[in-house]
């Protein structure tokens, strides 16, 4: 069973590759995939779970569900477990997913495996849960002895399928148990202040290599055509061409981006602090020696204002197309 | 404590100092006696959160560990910046728990404790890195909690406002009893006296067995045999190489373009 | 940069270790030094950065500067202060950042280092094998050759000192070419050639350019703080600090700080200042082999602070809290840069200290200026800080350099006692050094080479 995380009544994309790896388990042991979403006026959206894998989905609509309170989402698809008694759960294991997963298995009195990145079954159709543990040093391999066996997957590590709109499954509509007062209350979303570029997915960030400030714009786009943030080496903070809070090293920013593109960076041991762990570098520098190449997986050896615009315009043709 | 004292509990777990803790990835092995224990870096913040809330509001904040009787010192550590009381969970019987047995273990010795208005548990650990014991423990006691808070913007002995972080911010109410479980943005430690660490080197930490829980807990769940999930294996990923695939020339970019393709960086 | 000259090292180096695209180049012009003593670099197009590997390519690049009668300039980390490795004419940089080898040899408690080796990556490969190296001159990113060639201090060099006091042996190559290899992996050795290699350190690599050390290790140290102790008299701040001396504890640092500085270095790096109390602090380096020696010397240190009227002070212990104030302590300098003209280094006696403070008070009353200050209180070295004032002139930034310099002087100090004289400095050698002194400076260097390379 695979929990559909909604926000408005959009589901998350984390619930797209949670079904199709449910879908691939669900096949391999010859069971039934379905899906739980929870939420108001959910039901044309609950349809998209069926086009990505799912044979029967569960919905509990209600105004009360319209947003996320842990007690009552978890009230409800507790119940429907002791129901329906799936083997496997698997949640998102986001913000949401890792504040609700937690009340729902010690109200089931199950194991719960946190944040996982990979999902195995062993010789006897066990699932073994491939998580990383002790800040990512190491990775564990776990088994869970109770049923269901819960799991809180990471977002963007399993690939959902293609959306086939043709797929037929059952949709079924549960009956909400409203609880008057929870105890929580969302009082209402707050507006996320400046650029924190710690936590950005992609980093584009431009050094000395740059000629002017404007230039910075080009970085810009590249930046929000890979969904990232521009970051900046000390000096152009220094110069005023950016706020101090894009800078990444030593003494600005940590940070761990799935890629760091480095243009006209040289590489300094103080800017390297600061994105050295960053999953996949890519280096652009006139410079073939400039040390930043000796911690890069890909490299351009070559002028910034050659290379930057093919990316460029080589997304955005894509983008066009779809 | 009198009654209407407002009572926090926090809790801390003792975990060993990352920057010293060594790997061996031959044999897959944690080696936890390289480095010695220290409050879990989150854990700093959520007494820290618990000591400003008692400087507003008065009352008591009791620190509440699980872990193997070394950790006293850890305790200690946390009576030096605010905590005025300790309790020390430790016994075989509490060994090899996962999740699941350190919450059960945890909310049976806080029902021990007695009457409280608020826990707080740091966002998650450093090693075992779930998150999950904060929830978890509010679910078996039966209180709401809010995960992932980012700042806390009023406190009252009936309710708190906070800031949480749920994929954006969301501005929450949680009426106490209640549980936050508090991110490194909350607060910034303050640093101990040398005179609070001197006089908590000294202080008593209390320390209790399996058997002082069994009159409000099934001993049965704590420790290993309460544990459904068993790490069956632990892979030491040597560090990674980085690919180092420089291009030059005519195509360079294209070929970049291509390599990041196949990593599926462009989409 | 003559062709030929590129094409000659490239023969030496390879065609990718030689930089000589202007644009690339402009990255090795520059070092850290104060803004209004810069010393302005040559055109990037008339000069040429080359990387070698290992000595005989330092060698062959010397000989041929040599030959050619070009000015060589060693580049390390750029953190100098001094523009020592700033090239001021036309010439060829050698930037040492590929000679990166580095083996802990855990029997001897020694590492073998090659100069590329930054500070930081020396730090954590101690500390992988369980080792430690206390010196600790501001910035990770300084290379071991350029710690060497400066003979850094730093922060946590009470109890050890400068880095004089962790070389053991030295490969150095000489202006004309020839490599020299002076002393080893030994404790001791009062040949000719364990004399000679100090010649070699703290001379700013103008006798010789490093390629490889040999360096003493300490063993990490099981209990460790920072103690950070407040103050609202200043002098008695200060005044504390032989006192401390005096009572038998030597600390592995003792720095001092203001309020208005770690309070500002402590925004921009988004931390903050642990003290809400005070405005003047020391912070008190301790490393011993258990808790209980360690807590004892706290005692004892705090009844000294005490006695001279401290606030309570605070103790960080967990490696975070520690790191997070060296961090605040080290980003000082960085922080006020934009503010500066100067940062002069003066050095006096350690017991003059409470004097120097007086007649830096008097300056500031005199010129109507507030001087930042912060340093190393134990060794007597205190970074006075010439901010950068509306409507002065060059001439009166000098006159207050001058004055400052003078003082060090009367007081029985010198204009510098770490960051070093470098292409910055050279014009106040003479406030320190006689006119013998320097000639015979001179003669040495002489002998050494054939070429000046500065
Ligand atoms: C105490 C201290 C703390 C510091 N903290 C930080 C920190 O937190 N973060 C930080 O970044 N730095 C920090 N620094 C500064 C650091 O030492 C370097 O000076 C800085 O990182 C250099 O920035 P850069 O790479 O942009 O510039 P440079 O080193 O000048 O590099 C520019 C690069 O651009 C290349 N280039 C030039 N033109 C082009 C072109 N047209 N196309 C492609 N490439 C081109 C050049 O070849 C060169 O490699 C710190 C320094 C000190 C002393
Ligand atoms: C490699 C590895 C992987 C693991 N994976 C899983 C797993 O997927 N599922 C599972 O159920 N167990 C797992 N465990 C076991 C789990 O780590 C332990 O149960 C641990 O005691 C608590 O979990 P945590 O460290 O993840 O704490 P978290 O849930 O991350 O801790 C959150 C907060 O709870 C409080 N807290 C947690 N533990 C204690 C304690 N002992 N004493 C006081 N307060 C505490 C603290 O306030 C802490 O900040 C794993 C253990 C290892 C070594
Ligand atoms: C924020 C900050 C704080 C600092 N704090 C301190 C401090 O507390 N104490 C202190 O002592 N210093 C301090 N410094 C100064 C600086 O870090 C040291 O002087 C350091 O020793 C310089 O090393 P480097 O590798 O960066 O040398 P560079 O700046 O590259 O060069 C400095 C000099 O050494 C020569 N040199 C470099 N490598 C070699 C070599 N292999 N062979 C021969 N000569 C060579 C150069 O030619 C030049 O003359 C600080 C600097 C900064 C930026």
């Amino acid at each position: 069973m695979v929990f559909a995380e909604q926000h408005n009544g959009k589901i998350h994309p984390v619930t797209f590759e949670l079904l199709s790896k449910g879908r691939e388990l669900a096949d391999r042991k010859e069971v039934e995939l379905s899906s739980v979403i929870l939420g108001h006026q959910i039901r044309e959206e609950a349809k998209e779970l069926i086009y990505y894998g799912a044979d029967k989905v569960f919905i509990f609509d209600h105004p009360t569900l319209k947003e996320f309170d842990s007690i009552l989402y978890k009230q409800n698809i507790v119940s429907l477990i002791r129901e329906e008694k799936p083997e496997i759960v698997l949640i998102g294991a986001t913000h949401l997913g890792r504040s609700l997963a937690p009340r729902i298995a010690a109200a089931l009195n199950t194991g719960l495996t946190a944040d996982c990145i990979d999902l195995q079954l062993d010789e006897d159709g066990e699932l073994i849960q491939v998580r990383p543990a002790f800040t990512g040093n190491i990775l564990a391999y776990i088994k869970t002895k109770t049923k269901p066996v819960m799991t809180t997957v990471r977002y963007k590590v399993f690939k959902a399928r293609e959306r086939d709109p043709m797929r037929k499954g059952e949709i079924i509509e549960k009956e909400v148990k409203v609880v008057e007062d929870t105890g929580t209350k969302i009082l209402g979303k707050i507006p996320r202040e400046a650029v924190n570029i710690s936590d950005a997915g992609v980093v584009v960030a431009g050094g000395r290599g740059l000629r002017r400030p404007d230039d910075l714009k080009m970085l810009e786009e590249l930046a929000s055509l890979l969904g990232g943030v521009v970051g900046v080496s000390r000096p152009l903070v220094d110069e005023g061409w950016a706020s101090k809070d894009r800078q990444v090293g030593f003494s600005g920013n940590i940070v761990k981006p799935k890629l760091y593109v480095a243009v006209g960076i040289s590489g300094s041991p103080q800017h390297l602090a600061g994105m050295k762990d960053s999953e996949i570098v890519v280096a652009i520098n006139v410079d073939p020696s400039a040390p930043i190449f000796n911690v890069a997986d890909y490299g351009v050896v070559g002028d910034l204002y050659e290379v930057i615009p093919k990316p460029i315009e080589k997304i955005k043709l894509r983008k066009m197309k779809l | 404590m009198t009654d209407n004292e407002f009572h926090i509990v926090v809790l801390i777990k003792p975990v060993p100092d990352m920057e010293k803790v060594r790997f061996d990835v031959e044999k897959g092995v944690v080696d936890r006696s390289s480095a010695p224990l220290e409050i879990n870096p989150f854990d700093l913040n959520a007494l820290e959160a618990a000591v400003q809330i008692k400087e507003k509001l008065g009352g008591e904040v009791t620190a509440v560990s699980m872990a193997p009787p070394a950790a006293e010192s850890v305790l200690r550590d946390a009576i030096a910046r605010g905590a005025d009381r300790a309790v020390l969970l430790t016994d075989r019987r509490f060994a090899g728990a996962d999740t699941l047995a350190t919450s059960y273990a945890l909310a049976s010795a806080i029902r021990k404790l007695g009457r409280f208005n608020l826990i707080i548990c740091g966002e998650k650990t450093v090693d075992g890195d779930t998150g999950q014991v904060g929830p978890e423990v509010a679910e078996m006691l039966g209180i709401p909690h809010i995960a992932y808070v980012t700042e806390i913007r009023e406190v009252t002995k009936e309710k708190l406002l906070v800031v949480s972080e749920l994929g954006a911010p969301y501005l929450m109410e949680l009426k106490l009893p209640g549980l936050i479980t508090v991110t490194k943005d909350v607060n910034k430690p303050r640093l101990p006296t040398l005179k609070d660490k001197l006089k908590a080197r000294k202080a008593k930490v209390e320390v209790w067995s399996a058997d002082d829980l069994a009159d409000v807990a099934d001993v049965s769940r704590f420790g290993f045999s309460g544990s459904p999930t068993q790490v069956v294996k632990v892979l030491v990923p040597p560090m990674k190489k980085r690919r180092s695939q420089i291009f030059k020339g005519e195509d360079a970019v294209d070929k970049l373009i291509e390599a990041l393709e196949m990593e599926g960086l462009l989409r | 940069m003559r062709e030929d000259i590129v094409e000659a090292l490239k023969n030496i180096v390879g065609d990718d270790w030689v930089v000589n695209n202007p644009e690339a180049v402009k990255s090795y012009l520059e070092d850290e030094t104060e803004p209004g003593v810069k010393v302005e670099p040559a055109p990037a197009t008339d000069v040429v950065v080359v990387k070698p590997v290992n000595a005989q390519e330092v060698s062959e690049i010397l000989k041929l500067a040599n030959r050619e009668g070009v000015p060589v300039y060693v580049r390390g980390g750029g953190t100098g202060l001094a523009c020592g490795c700033v090239p001021s004419k036309p010439g060829v940089v050698i930037s040492m950042e590929r000679m990166k080898e580095i083996e802990i040899d855990k029997e001897n408690l020694m590492a073998v280092v090659g100069a590329g080796v930054t500070l930081g990556e020396l730090l954590k490969a101690a500390a992988k094998e369980g080792f430690f190296f206390p010196p600790h001159p501001g910035d990770e990113g300084a290379q071991i050759g350029g710690l060497i060639a400066c003979n850094a201090v730093g922060a946590r060099a009470v109890r050890t000192g400068p880095m004089r006091n962790y070389v053991l042996g030295l490969e150095v190559v000489l202006p004309t070419g020839e490599i020299l290899r002076l002393g080893g992996r030994l404790v001791k050795d009062n040949t000719g050639a364990g004399k000679l290699m100090h010649l070699f350190i703290g001379t700013e690599g103008i006798l010789g350019v490093i390629t490889k050390a040999v360096l003493r290790l300490s063993p990490q140290y099981k209990a460790t703080a920072t103690m950070v102790v407040p103050f609202n008299d200043r002098r008695a701040c200060l005044n504390t600090v032989p006192e401390i001396l005096q009572s038998g504890i030597i600390p592995l640092g003792i720095e001092y700080v203001q309020k208005k500085e770690v309070e500002l270095t402590a925004k921009r790096l988004g931390l903050e200042w642990p003290s809400k109390e005070g405005e003047y602090y020391l912070l008190i380096m301790l490393a011993e082999f258990n808790e209980d020696t360690l807590y004892a010397q706290l005692e004892e240190i705090a009844s000294i602070c005490r006695k001279n009227g401290s606030l309570e002070p605070l103790l960080a212990e967990t490696p975070e809290e520690q790191t997070n104030i060296l961090k605040i302590r080290s980003e000082i300098y960085p922080t006020l840069k934009p503010y500066m003209e100067d940062s002069p280094d003066i050095t006096v006696p350690p017991a003059n200290i409470g004097k120097l403070i007086e007649e830096l008070e008097k300056l500031e009353r005199k010129y109507d200026i507030y001087i930042p200050l912060f340093g190393h209180a134990a060794d007597g070295n205190l970074h006075p800080v010439i901010p950068v004032k509306e409507g002065w002139t060059k001439e009166q930034y000098e006159k207050l350099r001058m004055e400052m310099y003078q003082i060090a002087v009367k007081l029985g100090g010198v204009t510098t006692g770490e960051h070093g004289v470098g292409e910055a400095r050279k014009k106040y050698l003479k406030l320190n050094l006689s006119n013998e002194a320097i000639e015979t400076l001179r003669k040495i260097k002489k002998v050494l080479e054939t070429t000046p390379s500065h």
